[in-house]
């Protein structure tokens, strides 16, 4: 019989040295995150890339590992270690499953910080990241512009133009896809109310006042949906203030390792929203990074508590409502709806039943149960954009979920919508996408029409 | 899937064994980069870290057996791994292994109600059966504390346990069959489909809970059982451990057989409701019960009447029963998670498995308090009371020079006072590298001799999970000292 081999107690070196930490020493991995990590492995099921790939270091438990590796220097931030970290989907999910509450997220974004210190962005990765993140979202003027244009290109027909002749065939799959569902781009509430600084309440009683935060994709993309926000935050009684000076929340700037942008932008809205006591925003994805924002500035003492007391301000659009109280529509809808949670709405920022409860307090409106709704949809900020194979497979997932015989599904994240309305063209489906405040606004304006008719009919 | 678009290289001193791995699983189903190698070197036991050679992913038994057969060729040492949730070790490739993990094998095959069986591939996630057939009425019993994320397969090498095994037994309770891919490749099935017992040795015990050292299952037949009628659960709080103790005792003197009987200590209490699903239990009691009885509904009120009343002779504090499911899912939610829960309160944790005769609870109990005292280190227990199943949770911080050693240490007495009150040394976590050398505690050179002599039948060169459950022969003197 052959003797099993010896082992000894240490943990053997991987590849390179022991040494110190192979991290940056500024803005380091916080080492507290890690050790709440035992390696339980109770995150794996939820976490999409690993149930896509089966392997450990796509799992959120295998990331936590690889990240704590570096520090204890077993590995360097090599290739593949920046492969792990940035197929992360950044969906927390896996937050939401563990026992001991690690914050893999945050985890994941400090070494994306790292690694983008280390090994600085090249090719049409470092095109996309000056030329969209660094040049154009924080900047409102150039975001209308660009908004300006798709109204052009839709409008003018060249839209409809270019998708017969068949040019979309000569774009990447994944972006042909998104062309097709871009939606129809109205007017910014930004421009559209710059010249009234607070948008006063309807009715008579005034609850009180909020900020809000227009976002930079969702105002020009989805310019309707501020406006609606607007429009049930006034008929609920508050005041809304647009403060000027606030710009992108710098959740994709985070997300992809460039922590100094963020934290030049998280300043700015800081600052811009500093006479607001309640912030109001109807992006999960934003929303979740400015509650987040104390995270990047471990370094600064002074803008950490500002930030802290910036983030306490934040309220997600529903969440408000929910907790503010709303009117419950008088109309009927009828309509058959699902409910997708947006990930940094349900494990971000814990908003599951406030969404829904809107929903169901709309007459007429049948809200149908989606199977694993809180799974991620793919969409993860620009992730399809940079990693269009995982995130096609992880919308594949989702869309197996997805209910038969439905009108809408709706959501309460912009990066969610079109995701999913990519999905629904892919599959063939005909569900249309909304925000769930949507809804909310389309009932009582429905509802104010009905008035209006009924009021007329009288006097006639 | 292929994730990156950068092409896999395999480098010049990389050995020609990942060009066969390509060639049998295909090239997207190979790990062997340094940095992919060392996401594998433990499994939920992070004592221990050792990086494999390389990891392979098959989609079929084919495949699996084409694996074996290659390494047993080639006289490369490889291993099986399920999900990496093991608590002993036993997914540790301590000697370069190539790790054969089977979590894309992960298919439902069939379901027999009629019968009441399935069939499963290994990589198939425990709870993913239950909540497949609980729409017909029926589950799954064996439920580990990890069942959300643990293989079947993972389960048949461990003999997995769980909270409900008091009434209805762990896993070789519900294998009717297996496929097995041997350790020289060849393939080959036992267990006769649907009889319950088969003449001849039965060998379906043996491989249950060989911790994977036999070979290689790749096709898994369970029984499935009808949910039970109904469901009762009791929470109940005691201020001296000794009186939650007597009452476990007591009720089953009375003659009540639980689904569930589970205890936590003051230590664990703080540790769950640090975690992520706390219930609001006071940090002040010394001790809590969670007692489930299930079955048809006729009889079960009064057996939680006489539960009740078995907990108030103790001297409980607060007695409660669950007013509905949802209150009953946040309980178990808060026990099953109560492992990694310790993350909360401690960097690191090590987690053991003894089992004692019930009677002796108390008093083994008090002897891990003392324990604790000596080695300076918090000791936390969360554990199936009903079975005498402890599992003291050690908590210490590997940062500290020394204090992984005095875990060790410690969890190896905790295991001693076990076995000299008449217990063993793993109720359902498996002995793997981590209780070894403790074997010795329970077996005798002789026993153990005559157990690998069974191991090298089935594993005669021991490539397959070299190191793990049995220890050398001759080693390790100092835990000899402490058996005499």
């Amino acid at each position: 019989m052959s003797m099993a081999k010896d082992y000894t107690m240490e943990k053997q070196p991987a590849c390179s040295t022991k040494s110190l930490s192979n991290y940056f020493p500024e803005d380091h991995p916080d080492p507290a995150k890690w050790d709440d990590c035992v390696h339980c492995g109770m995150c794996l099921e939820a976490c999409p890339t690993y149930l896509e790939t089966g392997q450990e270091q796509h799992s959120p438990r295998g990331r936590v590992h690889l990240i704590h590796a570096v520090a204890e220097g077993e590995i360097k931030m090599d290739q593949s270690f920046s492969d792990a970290v940035f197929t992360c989907l950044d969906c927390r999910a896996c937050v939401t499953a563990c026992p001991a509450d690690v914050e893999v997220g945050g985890l994941i974004e400090e070494a994306r910080g790292q690694i983008r210190r280390a090994e600085p962005l090249t090719g049409w990765k470092k095109a996309f990241s000056s030329t969209i993140l660094e040049k154009l979202f924080p900047h409102t003027n150039r975001l209308n512009k660009v908004g300006g244009l798709l109204r052009f290109y839709q409008t003018s027909g060249l839209q409809s133009l270019t998708r017969k002749s068949g040019a979309m065939n000569l774009m990447p799959d994944h972006l042909s896809g998104m062309e097709a569902i871009m939606p129809n781009v109205g007017h910014p509430v930004r421009e559209k109310y710059k010249n009234m600084p607070v948008i006063p309440a309807k009715g008579d009683e005034v609850k009180g006042r909020v900020a809000f935060m227009t976002g930079c994709i969702m105002d020009v993309m989805f310019s309707d949906i501020n406006d609606a926000t607007i429009d049930v935050l006034t008929h609920n009684g508050s005041e809304v203030v647009i403060p000027k000076n606030q710009t992108c929340c710098g959740a994709l700037h985070v997300h992809a390792g460039d922590r100094d942008s963020g934290r030049k932008l998280a300043k700015q809205n800081i600052e811009a929203f500093s006479d607001s006591d309640t912030v109001v925003i109807n992006s999960a994805g934003c929303g979740c990074a400015l509650q987040e924002y104390p995270e990047l500035f471990k370094d600064e003492p002074e803008w950490k508590e500002k930030a802290e007391e910036f983030s306490e301000k934040i309220q997600d659009i529903s969440k408000y409502l929910y907790d503010t109280g709303y009117e419950k529509p008088q109309t009927e809808m009828k309509t058959r709806i699902t409910y997708h949670d947006a990930c940094h709405l349900a494990h971000g920022q814990g908003v599951r039943e406030e969404p829904r409860q809107i929903l169901r307090d709309i007459p007429g409106v049948e809200v149908v149960d989606m199977p694993n709704a809180d799974t991620c949809c793919g969409s993860a900020g620009v992730y399809n954009l940079t990693n269009p194979d995982m995130a096609n497979a992880v919308l594949d997932r989702k869309m197996e979920n997805i209910p038969e015989n439905l009108e809408m599904i709706s959501m309460g994240n912009p990066g969610c919508m079109l995701q999913m309305a990519m999905g629904v063209q892919k599959y063939g489906r005909s569900e249309r996408i909304v925000h769930t405040i949507q809804l909310l606004d389309w009932a009582y304006k429905k509802q104010k029409e009905e008035q209006r008719q009924l009021q007329t009919s009288g006097k006639g | 899937m292929q994730l990156m678009r950068r092409k896999k290289k395999v480098s010049a001193n990389q050995d020609h064994h990942i060009e066969a791995f390509f060639k049998i699983v295909g090239e997207k189903e190979v790990l062997f980069e340094d940095v992919d190698m060392l996401s594998y070197n433990c499994d939920g036991f992070t004592i221990h870290q050792h990086s494999p050679k390389a990891v392979v992913f098959p989609k079929n038994t084919r495949e699996v057996a084409a694996l074996v057969k290659y390494c047993a060729q080639n006289d490369l040492p490889f291993l099986a791994r399920g999900a990496g949730t093991g608590l002993s070790g036993g997914a540790t490739p301590l000697n370069n292994e190539v790790i054969i993990s089977l979590v894309k094998m992960k298919g439902l095959l069939s379901v027999d109600y009629e019968n009441r069986k399935a069939v499963v591939q290994p990589g198939y996630v425990n709870l993913h059966l239950t909540n497949s057939i609980s729409s017909k009425g029926y589950y799954y019993a064996p439920d580990p504390s990890s069942q959300y994320v643990c293989t079947i397969g993972g389960n048949v090498a461990e003999n997995a346990g769980g909270a409900h095994c008091l009434k209805y037994g762990v896993t070789t309770n519900h294998i009717l069959g297996l496929e097995v891919v041997m350790p020289n490749g060849d393939i080959i099935s036992i267990g006769e489909d649907g009889v319950p017992d088969s003449p001849g040795y039965d060998l379906l015990g043996l491989l249950t809970g060989s911790e994977g050292t036999l070979g290689v299952v790749t096709e898994i037949t369970v029984r499935i059982l009808k949910n039970p009628e109904m469901k009762q659960t009791v929470l109940a709080y005691f201020d001296q451990v000794e009186d939650g103790s007597r009452a476990v005792s007591d009720i089953i003197s009375a003659g009540i057989v639980p689904a569930a009987l589970e205890m936590m200590d003051q230590t664990a209490i703080e540790g769950v409701e640090e975690g992520s699903f706390p219930v609001g239990h006071p940090r002040d009691i010394a001790a809590l019960l969670l007692i489930e009885v299930d079955g048809i509904a006729a009889g079960i009120d009064e057996q939680i009447e006489e539960i009740l009343a078995v907990c108030r002779n103790n001297h409980v504090k607060e007695v409660k029963v669950a007013e509905d499911d949802a209150e009953r899912g946040r309980w178990w939610a808060n026990r099953k998670t109560g492992f990694g829960a310790m993350g909360a309160i401690s960097p690191d944790y090590l987690v053991q498995d003894g089992v004692i005769p019930r009677s002796r609870l108390p008093e083994v109990l008090e002897q891990i308090n003392e324990i604790s005292r000596k080695y300076e280190l918090r000791i936390a227990n969360i554990f199936h009371a009903g079975d005498g199943n402890l599992h003291p949770l050690i908590l210490f911080d590997s940062r500290n020079p020394g204090e992984t050693q005095k875990a060790v240490d410690a969890g190896s007495a905790c295991l001693k006072a076990c076995s000299d009150a008449g217990g063993s040394i793993t109720g359902e976590h498996g002995v793997g590298i981590e209780k070894i050398e403790e074997m010795r505690f329970i077996f005798s050179d002789e026993e153990i001799e005559a157990q690998t002599r069974i191991r090298e039948v089935f594993n005669p060169g021991n490539l397959l999970n070299q190191g793990k459950l049995f220890p050398m022969p001759g080693r390790c003197l100092e835990v000899k000292k402490a058996v005499q």
